[in-house]
């Protein structure tokens, strides 16, 4: 276990700058947190919740796919420098992992794999959540995870690309920060976690009338936050732009509150209500995922609940759920 | 990687983002965390602001039109003809032969510029732009009520009331961060009535729904003052302090009784009684509108009403109360405030007022500003098509899909020596012009847009604009330096807000050193205010609050045996407008690909249609194709047709008459025929 503090926050960074194209939590002008190039803004590991998702990283709003051009397809290249991310928390890792195999389950999206292939992913825990709340250690989903103590960084590295990069680092952490980092790891699990898996079992349960769903889908105004903010939502969409010389391929985040998401070609749609499409989207996360890859795809972020202007993401939905149906 | 905080370009609520691009491209947006009005959300336009910017149908070059085909040329030979056939056409006919129309999609800056070039470079008070089409009718019937023409309290007033009229506004889809934040607010105990004969998505949060008849909001407005005088619940003391002219309302609405404005309006009459009660039974009432009030042939008259309301109820100059209609484009309030109207300068100061035009005059550096007020841009169509007007420079709009009366409006501008069209997309307007300017689109320049709750905010440059496309600020700045006018060289758009600011009292304090991080609601009169979030605080701007009655006026074009169902025209959520951007937006076009007609299941029934089916509409103005989509959102007898496509334009049918104080055309209301095709 690494120290890190932060007097030498900027040299290391200056330092991996020189292997890697970083993104970090950076500070925007009106007091946003992203995870972003350094030159947005000044680096800011602590501070408010980030709301864009930083598995956008990889998966970005918007990316071409080909061009074709005279009977020539031009694919865009892998980046000169693999990517070097920072600011994944120990829930935004989990989602990180069911992303990386979703992606290459049974084929592999070369396009979403040649940001990821070769890139360093470095979680953020300890006493750097909203409001200087506690994040429990990430663990083995990183290359690398940087846990704040309160005074520095305890660096822990779990790959060999993270062992590469702390290797200058002093190994002098203080017994009082391990004990603390061991402390962290037992977080027991919060009030949300909590709702949200009982309601995921009263979903399997068929608990959960369609009236419910009807109250909820009248208050979704298909903003599509929810589906854009979540980091293991993963569909998109595909658009050609034509010019009298070349098609541009490109495909952009999709959403499943949208009525064209599911509308046929003949116009019938099997989820043309808002009701029918939040059931969807709910039911996806809580109870057919977890039949299909063993765990529900919700990793309790906050990030629906942070940005839809209609207070229906999916912990409001859940506590709702529970507090009627559980 | 780069993140450029800016506005977003679609509706006047002013949420602002992050435009995140690489290499030059954009790539998606990421929504501010900490904007008091999108407050970390946006709508699904918002999301994909990005999406349209690099489509491959922008416009990169000039065109001049040679042997009737618009063809590329360089900016010289554009900008120098421009002026010279502006010029020719002023010589030989006048100086108000020829017509400006501004943009609400541009910035305050080139707003304000247009208007100068219009006034100091060409000699014409013939300068308007879309708000004609719009809130004309707050405008005029606001400043006579209170004073001023905006939005009187701030967006987040609506966490702070206790009943909320809705009046024609679908706000959860047209300003649907404000629609949303009502919503929230009927959620959390705050009372909601809507007005509206649309099923529109507010109405299914409300404690009344009120699905009066197209065109009767002064018969159902009145009788629910009626209601609040005669049951003694009007705030006697507010109206003793604070207004005139009482005596003639209450004269005026004592024979609307409930039973009469139930006979006006279709509703029942203990729906009437209840809205009064609980509008006036509030501590706190505030009243939401939009184009439902304003977009008729008596849409002053609506406002007036509207206005009265508040007066009568004491619900003005409070948090939480006040007359705060949407304005929907998401510079029309900054277009209004530079003066990109006929009558008045930045600021509403009257061009008639000779102590303001002299002012303006010597900060021009011209010798003689024009004194007559020009025309509106509804009424500069119809001069066009009576061969009154020669020529005409529009910047941004796109009066073919969105005037009413599309036969007349093409007729009309093709009509014209000389038509200018500067805009990022070859619109259906541009397609008609002898000579077209490529512009920078929001993303591709520096600027500040103004929203409807009068907010300030700076726009900024994320990408080059592509081609030879240029920002409108810097052609206006070249058009004027080829016209011989020295007073128009700016270093940047913040050069010319600091001429704004000199010359406009409530802009008196902007500048773009203390608009971050977001921005300054005016009337900020100086560099030390702090902005004004609600309007007519101790007093109103006009002094005294006036009552000014009206008679209930029906449309002016109803339903009869040839055309027998009313036709409501207005828009979607997934498109803006025209649809120049939205239609270019891959996710906003696969969700409205195509014209449609919303028809009750009762009418449709009745005519043998089906959902989906191709439908023939038809007016005493023209006909559409269109397709049926049969939903209860609409009453029996009452259709409804947004107007964003080209194919399927709504405003083939719409009626060109106008209101006579605020010459805004009555699109709310016209009678057509619907018929399956075979």
């Amino acid at each position: 276990m690494r120290v890190l503090t932060s007097d030498r926050l900027d040299r290391f960074f200056a330092t991996l700058a020189q292997t890697w194209e970083l993104r970090l939590p950076i500070l925007l002008p009106d007091g946003t947190r992203v995870i972003g190039s350094p030159d947005d803004g000044p680096i800011a590991l602590l501070g408010i919740a980030i709301l864009s998702k930083p598995t956008a990283a990889f998966f970005p709003q918007q990316e071409t796919l080909f061009t074709a051009s005279g009977g020539v397809l031009e694919e865009p290249l892998a980046p000169p420098r693999p990517l070097f991310v920072l600011g994944f928390t120990p829930r935004d890792l989990a989602c990180l992992r069911f992303i990386d195999r979703f992606f290459a389950d049974g084929w592999c999206d070369d396009i979403y794999f040649r940001l990821r292939q070769n890139s360093v992913v470095a979680g953020l825990s300890g006493y750097c959540g909203p409001g200087g709340t506690l994040l429990p250690p990430a663990g083995g989903d990183c290359d690398l995870e940087l846990f704040w103590d309160g005074n520095s960084w305890l660096v822990i590295p779990y790959s060999e690309a993270g062992e590469a990069i702390v290797a200058e680092l002093p190994d002098t952490a203080p017994p009082e920060a391990v004990e603390l980092f061991r402390l962290a790891a037992m977080t027991p699990p919060d009030e949300n976690e909590i709702v949200i898996k009982r309601a995921s079992e009263l979903l399997r349960g068929d608990r959960v009338p369609d009236s419910f769903w009807a109250e909820i889908g009248d208050r979704c105004i298909a903003c599509t936050g929810c589906n854009l903010a979540c980091p293991t939502c993963t569909c998109f969409g595909v658009q050609d732009w034509r010019t009298a010389t070349q098609v541009e391929r490109s495909r952009m985040w999709d959403s499943c509150q949208l009525d064209g998401f599911m509308r046929e070609a003949s116009g019938h749609n099997p989820l043309g209500s808002e009701a029918l499409r939040t059931r969807r989207r709910i039911h996806h996360k809580l109870a057919a995922d977890p039949e299909r890859w063993g765990e529900i795809s919700c990793f309790v972020c906050g990030r629906c609940d942070a940005v839809c202007p209609t207070g229906i993401g999916i912990f409001a939905v859940a506590r709702e759920l529970v507090a009627r149906f559980g | 990687m780069k993140r450029t905080l800016t506005v977003c370009p679609y509706c006047g609520t002013g949420c602002t983002f992050y435009l995140v691009s690489d290499n030059g491209r954009l790539v998606g947006v990421e929504p501010s965390t900490t904007h008091p009005v999108s407050r970390g959300g946006l709508c699904v336009k918002g999301w994909n602001a990005f999406a349209f910017v690099h489509h491959p149908d922008r416009l990169t070059t000039p065109l001049v039109r040679r042997d009737g085909v618009l063809q590329p040329s360089s900016w010289d030979e554009a900008l120098d003809l421009v002026v010279a056939r502006l010029q020719a056409v002023q010589k030989r006919h006048g100086a108000d032969a020829v017509m400006f129309a501004s943009s609400a999609k541009a910035t305050n800056e080139e707003n304000y510029l247009l208007m100068k070039l219009a006034r100091a470079v060409f000699g014409t008070n013939n300068i308007d732009h879309c708000a004609r089409l719009c809130h004309s009718s707050t405008v005029t019937g606001l400043a006579e009520t209170f004073g001023s023409g905006a939005m009187t309290n701030s967006i987040s007033c609506i966490d702070q009331t206790d009943v909320i009229l809705v009046i024609g506004s679908n706000s959860t889809e047209q300003h649907p961060l404000i629609g949303s934040r009502i919503l929230n607010a009927a959620h959390s105990g705050t009372r909601l009535i809507v007005a509206d004969n649309r099923r529109i998505r507010l109405s299914r949060h409300a404690d009344l729904h009120l699905r009066h008849r197209n065109g009767s909001d002064v018969a159902l407005l009145n009788g629910i003052m009626h209601v609040i005088i005669a049951e003694g619940l009007a705030d006697r003391e507010f109206i003793a302090a604070r207004t005139e002219n009482y005596a003639a309302l209450a004269e005026a609405v004592a024979d609307w009784t409930p039973e009469r404005s139930a006979g006006a309006t279709g509703l029942a009459a203990d729906e009437i009684v209840a809205a009064a009660r609980l509008f006036a039974g509030a501590e706190r009432g505030m009243i939401v509108y939009s184009m439902g009030i304003t977009q008729h042939s008596h849409g002053v008259d609506n406002v007036r009403c509207i206005a009265a309301l508040a007066l009568l109820t004491g619900n003005v100059g409070r948090p939480g109360t006040g007359v705060n209609p949407l304005r929907g484009q998401n510079n029309v309030q900054g277009g209004c405030d530079m003066g990109a109207l006929p009558d008045v300068y930045s600021g509403y100061q009257k061009v008639s007022d000779p102590l303001l035009r002299d002012k303006f005059a010597l900060a021009w550096g011209v010798t003689k500003l024009p004194a007559e007020p020009g025309l509106p841009l509804t009424r500069a169509m119809d001069a066009a098509s009576a061969g009154l007007l020669r020529g005409m420079f529009i910047m941004g709009e796109n009066p073919m899909l969105s005037d009413p009366d599309q036969g007349h409006a093409r007729m009309a501008l093709q009509n014209l020596e000389l038509l200018v069209v500067q805009d990022i997309f070859l619109t259906e307007t541009a397609l008609l012009a002898d000579i077209v300017l490529p512009a920078a689109c929001y993303a591709e320049k520096e600027g500040t847009f103004t929203n409807t709750e009068r907010r300030v905010q700076r726009l900024r440059k994320a990408v080059e604009p592509p081609g030879a496309a240029r920002a409108d600020w810097e052609i206006i700045c070249d058009l004027a330096g080829r016209a011989g006018y020295s007073g128009m060289r700016y270093a940047n758009p913040a050069a010319v807000m600091e001429e704004i600011a000199t010359l406009t009292p409530i802009y008196g304090g902007i500048g773009y050193d203390r608009l971050d991080p977001h921005g300054l609601q005016w009337p900020c009169p100086d560099r030390s205010h702090p902005g004004t979030p609600i309007l007519h605080l101790e007093h109103f701007s006009r002094g005294l609050g006036r009552f000014s009655p009206v008679a209930h006026r029906l449309p002016a074009e109803l339903p009869d045996d040839r055309y027998p169902f009313v036709l409501t025209t207005g828009r979607t959520y997934f498109h803006w407008h025209t649809g120049s951007m939205t239609r270019r937006t891959h996710l906003l076009d696969r969700e409205e690909p195509r014209s449609f007609i919303e028809l009750h299941p009762d009418d449709a029934a009745r005519l043998g249609v089906r959902e989906r089916d191709s439908l023939l509409v038809s007016s005493r103005r023209g006909e559409v194709r269109t397709e049926a989509r049969v939903t209860t959102m609409v009453i029996p007898g009452v259709v409804f047709m947004p107007f964003h496509f080209a194919e399927g334009a709504a405003n083939v049918l719409t009626n060109n008459v106008l209101d006579p104080e605020s010459s805004i055309p009555e699109f709310k209301v016209c009678a057509v025929r619907v018929e399956k095709m075979p």
